[in-house]
């Protein structure tokens, strides 16, 4: 903005200084009506006056035109005919005395009065000057106040330019001007910008080497003005020009000095032949010193909204960098940022595994190009990282940054040469620069970065802005891929955490790098507790367990074959199946709890051991009975006869029971049993079974049948339930080897019936009471108290039962005989 | 102190078994070949039996209520009066590691149900003999090895 009281100021005190002051009116006034009243005085008579009158007007009239000088001569000059026609009245020329005094005194008003009015206008016509130069000094004040103001308020070199060519060659009241700036190395000047030239005349002059012999080389080399006032003089002092230069006259070269020294220079051309007073040089000097400043504040402003647009496009793009984990999106944003702010193609390639590089993404303004690029590369060819010619191969492997300022024909010729893909492409694109830098990751290269420019010429801030961002882009790249590798570490560690299997590894001291929770609930020990330590220490059984084991080969682990290991652990006895497998970093061993799968292994074989034990028996009686009724050589008595024979019947009976119960067992378990209800009276049910039961009990052993409450009519599966109570009633007497009392009560009520059968023998440890449900389990498994049975009696008992929508539990102390309560809704 | 004369009658066979069939039908044989035959129900019965007349050798369940054959033939070995009894097995258990037990009882035979009752009789009379002949240690041994 202008500074508009400075202006103002200026402007009024220009204005002031040409209204005619008061002073010069009324000297005006003195020095008409002094004379005059000197005149009527003397004469006294105003007929008489009045000639005096128009002698002493005559005379100030002479002196105000011509000044003092041609006063006197109109006083002297006036005597004569004024004396002839007005002071005699006879027309004499003799003169009295009286009349000479009076002709004197009235000459000497006459000159005295234009001796006044000379003073006047001599001061008048000073101060005219003086008001004049006045002017010229606020005049040029203010056109510099102008220039500098323009050149304050200029904030690019372009608004710098205009305000010294439009408002400085206006202060300078020249006709034209030019500005040229010193090159980097000192050596040149270039021309900048100019106004008011012809440019026939200006474009030879578009640079001029500093060393020679021109006015404007000459003003930057001494650091002093060059006031030319006319063409002869420049012709003279300058012959190079002559008959090059435009004919003008006066010219002023002066030097544009910066803070740290010569920047350029500055030119004014005049239309006439000039002079170069001090006054009107130092105003230029002043206009060219202020220029100066003015250009190199803006430069630096410039240069630093450059730095500052470079600083924000890298904030920019760490920020894309940072944004998101996912390597191909932030690669693609990436290359979108680039371009166009640093070039219009912007290229990210990768290296491969296999030592191919994989153009992985691109980018370009327009997103037709985009397209047309990527189907572009799907059909080049592939470029491996030993490829000689390849700009990105040899950047990846080199580590070295490639900046073609001007890319060489002949590079894109071979090109073309060596891919008619590539030939294609650069039908359509043209490459002007180029610049590739690899992205490493610590000491390795994994990839490229690209930055092509079909018309621009890249430059070294370009340069320098790309391997920012290419180092960024690295750090991104590595970023995503850690985070990758831990969160694919952090899903193998919630596998391992959770997974059923303990998990060892062991390095190569055979010291433990990790032990998942799962070894930890097996062996109770904690993770804590075994880290860093030898197993063994907080495990002895570890001993045992890799004595056994076979360690598999890293290369083939599937081979490693698992050994099951009895091992005692905090966590009590424990069967362990353990696989391991060495690799070169340590080993790693699977371990798993298979105590379960081992007691259910050695159920079944104690069950098949049982199952034929218990088959081997009334085998053997049947076998027996037979052979020896066919003996020929004993005469067997026919009460013999007949018991062998019913021995036969029962035994065979007996293992037929105990063949269904095996198949019932297995049917069950696989639900292959069909259960149907109905209304089922309980009791003549029960007094059917206890008959049949009698014949085969023991003589210790007392039956009886109780019934309590309303009739028990249950909801049951006749068949099965028999199955039900002739088992429990068997078990009742199996296990009262002292004999004692088998009752069987009956209770209904509540919309349910219970049937339960008490004894009085062996009874059941509490710890037991569940498990003698369980298939193939007997109490005192030794089966040394000769009890016998398979073990499946109760499991199928239970089965039925349950499928009948009722239930069977026991109650029972040791020693004090058991009690099994059948629980089925009432019908 | 073993049986009198070579066809005179020997001592009896002392029969142990909790099933009456098994009694019954071992019974009927070894009689119908000329052996006398002494029968306990259970391990408490035979020891009781062994006591009041030294049989000739005794044929020896295993899986009895109370006390069972191992706990018969231990309580034999152990016994000086009764050491010298043979003691032959009749078992339906016919794992190899029951044989080995019996070995370790001193056992000089192991039958395994189902058995034929007819060839019972000359086992046991082969027993007697090979005994009688100083050979029980090599019938002990033998047991291992039968399979």
């Amino acid at each position: 903005m202008t500074d508009r009281t400075a202006v103002v100021a200026l402007e009024g005190a220009a204005e002031r200084l040409q209204r005619p002051g008061k002073r010069t009116a009324f000297a005006g006034f003195v020095a008409v009506a002094g004379p005059g009243a000197v005149t009527l005085l003397a004469f006294g008579k105003p007929h008489e006056a009045l000639p005096a009158l128009l002698y002493v007007l005559v005379v100030l009239f002479a002196t105000s035109l011509g000044g003092r000088g041609p006063g006197l001569v109109a006083a002297a000059a006036s005597i004569v005919p004024f004396y002839y026609f007005f002071l005699v009245p006879h027309h004499t020329w003799t003169l009295k005395s009286e009349g000479a005094v009076g002709l004197a005194v009235f000459v000497l008003t006459g000159v005295l009065g234009g001796e006044v009015l000379a003073r006047q206008r001599g001061a008048r016509t000073r101060a005219e000057e003086e008001a004049s130069s006045r002017m010229q000094a606020l005049d040029t004040a203010l056109r510099l106040h102008l220039v500098a103001d323009a050149l304050v308020s200029a904030q690019t070199p372009q608004e710098v330019l205009n305000a010294v060519l439009v408002e400085g060659v206006h202060a300078a009241d020249a006709r034209g001007g030019l500005i040229a700036t010193l090159s980097a190395d000192g050596e040149w000047l270039d021309v900048i910008a100019s106004r008011g030239y012809d440019a026939r005349y200006i474009d030879p002059f578009r640079r001029f080497p500093v060393a020679g012999d021109y006015p404007l080389s000459e003003a930057v080399r001494t650091g002093e003005g060059v006031f030319v006032g006319s063409v002869a003089e420049r012709d003279r002092r300058y012959p190079e020009l002559v008959g090059h230069s435009q004919p003008g006259h006066g010219l002023v070269c002066l030097p544009l000095i910066g803070l740290h020294g010569p920047i350029g220079g500055l030119v004014f051309s005049f239309s006439t032949d000039e002079e170069f007073p001090p006054e009107r040089r130092a105003l230029k000097l002043a206009l060219a010193r202020q220029a100066a400043l003015a250009l190199e504040r803006v430069r630096i402003s410039v240069a630093e909204q450059a730095l500052r647009e470079r600083l924000s496009f890298l904030g920019e793009a760490t920020a894309v960098l940072t944004s998101s984990l996912e390597v191909e999106q932030t690669l693609q944003r990436l290359t979108e940022l680039a371009v166009p702010q640093l070039a219009d193609w912007c290229a990210i390639s990768m290296l491969e595994e296999s030592g191919e590089i994989e153009q992985r993404v691109v980018a370009h303004q327009d997103p037709e190009r985009k397209r047309w690029a990527e189907t572009m590369r799907s059909h080049s060819r592939t470029i491996h990282i030993d490829d000689e010619f390849d700009l990105t191969a040899r950047v990846i492997r080199t580590a070295e940054p490639i900046f073609l300022r001007e890319v060489p024909q002949e590079l894109l010729d071979e090109a073309a040469r060596r891919d008619p893909n590539a030939a294609e492409a650069l039908r359509e694109v043209s490459i002007r620069s180029a610049i590739t830098v690899p992205l490493r990751s610590g000491e390795q290269t994994f990839g490229a970065l690209t930055l092509v420019s079909e018309s621009r010429e890249l430059e070294d801030t370009d340069f320098d802005l790309a391997q920012e961002l290419g180092a960024r882009a690295a750090i991104a790249v590595e970023n995503a891929r850690l985070y990758r590798e831990a969160e694919r570490r952090a899903e193998a560690a919630l596998a391992l955490a959770y997974v059923v299997d303990g998990v060892v590894l062991l390095d190569q001291d055979g010291r433990v790098r990790f032990w998942n929770a799962a070894v930890a609930a097996i062996t109770g020990i904690r993770e804590a507790e075994a880290l860093g330590r030898q197993p063994i220490e907080v495990l002895p059984a570890w001993g045992e367990l890799v004595r056994l084991a076979e360690l598999a080969d890293a290369d083939a682990p599937q081979r490693a074959r698992s050994v099951t290991v009895p091992i005692e652990t905090a966590a009590g006895d424990r069967w362990v199946a353990v696989t391991g497998v060495a690799f070169d970093e340590g080993v790693v061993y699977a371990l798993r709890d298979v105590t379960d799968e081992q007691e259910l292994e050695r159920a079944r074989s104690d069950f098949v051991a049982t199952a034929s034990h218990e088959l081997r028996t009334p085998l053997a009686a049947v076998y027996g009975a037979a052979r020896t009724l066919r003996r020929t050589d004993i005469e067997l008595p026919a009460e013999q006869q007949e018991a062998f024979l019913d021995i036969i019947v029962s035994e065979t009976e007996r293992l037929t029971a105990i063949v269904s119960q095996i198949l019932l067992a297995g049917q069950l378990g696989e639900g292959r049993v069909d259960v149907d209800t109905t209304a089922t009276d309980l009791r003549p049910l029960v007094d059917s079974v206890l008959a049949s039961t009698r014949l085969r009990t023991p003589a210790h052993i007392e039956l009886r049948v109780e019934q309590n409450g309303d009739r028990p009519v249950a909801l049951a599966d006749e068949d099965k339930l028999r199955q039900v109570l002739v088992n429990l009633l068997d078990n009742a007497i199996k296990y009262s080897p002292d004999g004692g009392e088998v009752a069987v009560e009956l209770a209904g009520g509540a919309g349910r019936v219970r049937l339960t059968v008490r004894d009085q023998g062996l009874g059941v440890p509490a710890g037991e009471q569940e498990r003698i449900f369980e298939k193939f389990y007997r109490l005192d498994p030794a089966l040394t108290r000769g009890v016998g049975g398979s073990g499946l009696g109760l499991f199928i008992s239970r089965e039925l039962v349950t499928r009948m929508g009722g239930s069977l539990t026991v109650r029972s102390r040791p020693g004090e005989g058991a009690a099994f309560v059948v629980d089925l809704p009432a019908a | 102190m073993g049986g009198g004369g070579t066809q005179a009658t020997p001592a009896p066979v002392l029969l142990v078994d909790d099933e009456p069939a098994i009694r019954t039908i071992c019974r009927v044989n070894l009689e119908g070949d000329g052996l006398p035959v002494l029968e306990a129900r259970d391990g408490a019965e035979a020891l009781a039996e062994v006591r009041r007349q030294r049989p000739s050798l005794v044929l020896l369940d295993v899986m009895m209520p109370g006390v069972d054959g191992w706990n018969v033939a231990e309580q034999l070995a152990a016994d000086a009066h009764t050491r010298d009894i043979p003691v032959v097995f009749l078992s339906a258990r016919a794992a190899p590691e029951d044989r080995l037990r019996a070995q370790e009882l001193g056992a000089v035979g192991y039958v395994v149900k189902p058995f034929d009752p007819l060839e019972l009789a000359g086992t046991i009379r082969n027993v007697l003999e090979r005994v009688a002949r100083g050979e029980r240690e090599q019938l002990n041994r033998d047991l291992s090895s039968e399979g």
